[in-house]
């Protein structure tokens, strides 16, 4: 069979050059070593030299780009058979590459297996074949590319960039977890959730004040532990006393306006997330919503809440800065409208007054129920809480 | 440092030890007088005197056994065979009697025997006076044999000969001594069995011999200019052989190249290839390539001499093999 040429790799990490011009044309007579082909690299530009000799039977890309180890040409007796593999697509970047003369009469088409195959022996390195064995990778999917169309670990690492096919990655046996009941209703309730079309509000508020708020509050009542959720809650209280349009449950048929605002708190507890409610915030002391929060968010983690605690709740507060989040999205909680992701306080630097100050700084996201509350009721409610936050005399 | 050629550097390691040692003497034809055919053991004589710069008679089976006899009753000979082709007519006394006494009197004795000889081609000896035998030694268990390549290691490696309580066969090269090299104020001894990374590299690791060692860091040079980085490694100890230090360089570079100017055939590389093909099999990314001379003997023209004995483009061309090009 006639000897195949191959575009060869003029140097380490070549994977494909340019055939700019042949120096032999088909028919003619070459003597191994001599010059065959011109091939453009992304360096220089190289002749390429016969290594066998020959006739040189039939020029298979007379001009363009085509990958190391992809045949060129065929080098044989007169007359004598070739086996064509299936021509590859000329490169994209050379659209102007002419396609392949069509083959003589006398050539025999057929599709023949990658080149590193020989007899269904694949032929590989064994550093090759280790690098295959270790990322799962099948060797009879390559090309090969090193000295007589051997697959070498160049070709293996290529294929692994390559979104090919990999070993699973050996795990231990899968636990299964029956689902509890809560987790049963905090995915449904979830579910539910998802479905209603809702907007998302973020901004930031300077927390100077309220933070000297929790300090002032906890020196001068040590017994009571007031944290900034509880002058969120507070807060967020008299800003849906103020904004009542927000203090509301959407249901199928009419919007219910509540006349308390009664905030719920979501709580991780160990059996799920739980979002126990304290009522009428509005008509509570700051102490008196910590006593409350403290009171029902302790029964969460204990497990021991009642189903009252839970209902009746017109707007949900989940706060997940202790953990350092920035900032986030919370999911509704239905029938409420609208419930606010607290981030983390950051000392930020802030412009005031034309210079550059550090303050901290809380970002507040308040997802809202659309089919309850517009954007500019939405953005109206959550301006006063910033306000509130950064000034909470303001509250009163 | 001072510069010592590879023939200085020989004699320098033999005149330090005579010093420090009354034990240790040396002998061979011509060694006296005329200091050696190679002119390496001048002027031993006049510091040393007959005694211990002995001239023997052309026999190199009565310079071995005498070296023999004499290491047993507990002496350091040092003997010379004049070419590395003579050494053939020893070979009885080296491989039944050097090699296996300690061994057979159960290590009641010892044969602290160092034999230096030298040979190569590439000056039109001919057949008989350029051959490169040191795999023949390699094979026998109870010898030790070494073929350092620059003054620093000969002078290093054959303190530490003169020293080993076993025979010890030290391969010079006449086209080596010569060879200029830096080395040490003071003689540092060199433990045998120990390789040493000529040149680093990261693509093709290039093990050589002797000659071979210049030869291919010439191949190495020009490798470099193509983008191919080139690791040459010289075991400088043929048995023991280093084989940590090659299998831990063919690791790095997944690629071989073992080259030396004896023929090829059963020469030494196909050792070197064979430990490396089984310690180091899952690393390698091409077949293991070996340089050697061509299974012929050496003709005395030059031309055809140089056709038969490997250069820095055949080193070369083997080292473009294991890259594909």
């Amino acid at each position: 069979m006639a000897d195949e040429v191959k575009l060869p790799r003029l140097g380490q990490g070549m994977e494909a050059g340019t055939i700019t011009r042949w120096l032999k044309s088909e028919g003619e007579t070459v003597e191994k070593g001599e010059p065959l082909f011109e091939v453009d690299t992304d360096k220089v530009t190289q002749e390429v030299e016969a290594e066998v000799g020959g006739t040189l039977l039939k020029i298979a890309l007379a001009e363009g780009e085509a990958p190391v180890g992809q045949t060129v040409a065929w080098i044989g007796e007169p007359g004598e058979e070739i086996k064509e593999e299936a021509a590859p697509p000329p490169a994209a970047a050379n659209p102007e590459t002419p396609e392949p003369s069509s083959p003589p009469a006398n050539l025999v088409r057929e599709v023949t297996p990658p080149p590193s195959t020989n007899g269904g022996r694949i032929k590989a390195s064994p550093l090759a074949r280790r690098i295959a064995r270790e990322r799962g990778i099948d060797l009879a999917a390559l090309r090969g590319t090193g000295p007589e169309g051997r697959i070498i670990a160049e070709d293996v690492e290529k294929a692994q960039a390559a979104p090919a096919p990999r070993a699973p990655v050996p795990v231990g046996e899968v636990e299964s977890i029956p689902l509890t009941s809560i987790r049963k209703t905090i995915a449904r309730r979830l579910t539910a959730a998802w479905q209603a079309p809702v907007f998302q509000l973020t901004l930031s508020a300077d927390m100077t004040r309220a933070n000297e708020l929790v300090a002032r509050s906890r020196e001068l009542n040590p017994d009571v532990r007031v944290t900034v959720t509880d002058v969120l809650a507070k807060i967020c209280a008299q800003a849906l006393m103020r904004h009542r349009d927000v203090n509301v449950q959407y249901t199928e048929d009419a919007l219910l306006r509540f006349p308390t605002a009664n905030v719920g708190i979501a709580v991780a507890a160990p059996q799920g997330l739980v979002v126990p409610v304290v009522r009428g915030v509005e008509r509570l002391s700051l102490a008196e919503v910590a006593t409350a929060r403290d009171e029902v968010v302790g029964r969460a983690r204990d497990n021991k809440l009642a189903t009252q605690d839970l209902e009746d709740g017109t707007f949900t507060i989940s706060n997940l800065g202790m953990f350092g989040v920035e900032q986030f999205v919370a999911v509704l909680n239905p029938p409420q409208a609208a419930i606010l992701a607290v981030g983390a306080t950051v000392d930020t630097p802030v412009v005031r007054g034309g210079a550059v100050v550090v303050k901290p700084m809380m970002t507040l996201t308040l997802t809202v129920d659309h089919r309850a509350v517009d954007g500019a009721e939405g953005a109206d409610f959550l301006r006063t809480v910033k306000q509130f936050l950064e000034d909470p005399a303001l509250a009163l | 440092m001072p510069e010592l050629s590879y023939r200085e550097a020989v004699r320098d390691a033999l005149a330090a030890a005579m010093r420090a040692d009354d034990d240790v003497f040396i002998m061979g034809e011509d060694i006296a007088e005329m200091g050696g055919s190679m002119g390496v053991t001048q002027g031993l004589l006049d510091e040393f005197g007959p005694e211990r710069v002995r001239n023997t008679p052309i026999s190199e089976m009565a310079i071995v056994g005498a070296g023999i006899g004499a290491a047993m009753a507990g002496m350091r000979p040092v003997v010379e065979i004049m070419y590395e082709d003579f050494l053939t007519l020893s070979l009885e006394q080296i491989v039944n009697q050097a090699a296996k006494h300690r061994y057979m009197s159960g290590g009641q004795l010892k044969v602290p025997l160092t034999i230096r000889t030298q040979g190569g081609a590439g000056w039109s000896p001919g057949a008989q006076h350029a051959q490169q035998l040191e795999a023949w030694l390699v094979h026998v268990p109870g010898l030790k044999v070494v073929f350092p390549s620059t003054p620093e290691d000969v002078r290093g490696i054959l303190w530490s000969a003169i020293y080993d309580d076993n025979p010890v066969i030290v391969f010079e090269h006449r086209l080596l001594y010569p060879v200029k090299g830096e080395v040490p104020e003071e003689l540092v001894p060199i433990p045998i069995g120990k390789a040493r990374t000529v040149r680093a590299g990261t693509d093709v690791t290039v093990i050589a011999t002797g000659p071979l060692v210049h030869r291919s860091l010439d191949a190495a040079k020009r490798a470099e200019e193509e983008g191919i980085s080139v690791e040459v490694i010289d075991p400088r100890s043929l048995q023991p052989l280093d084989e940590d230090a090659l299998v831990a360089s063919v690791k790095k570079t997944n690629r071989v190249v073992v080259a030396h100017e004896a023929v090829e055939r059963m020469g030494f590389g196909a050792e070197v290839a064979a430990v490396l093909q089984y310690k180091a099999f899952d690393w390698l990314d091409a077949p293991i390539e070996r340089v050697g001379a061509k299974f012929a003997p050496l003709a005395f023209a030059p031309v055809m001499e140089q056709f038969v004995v490997p250069g820095p483009d055949d080193v070369l061309a083997a080292i473009r093999r294991t890259v594909g090009r």
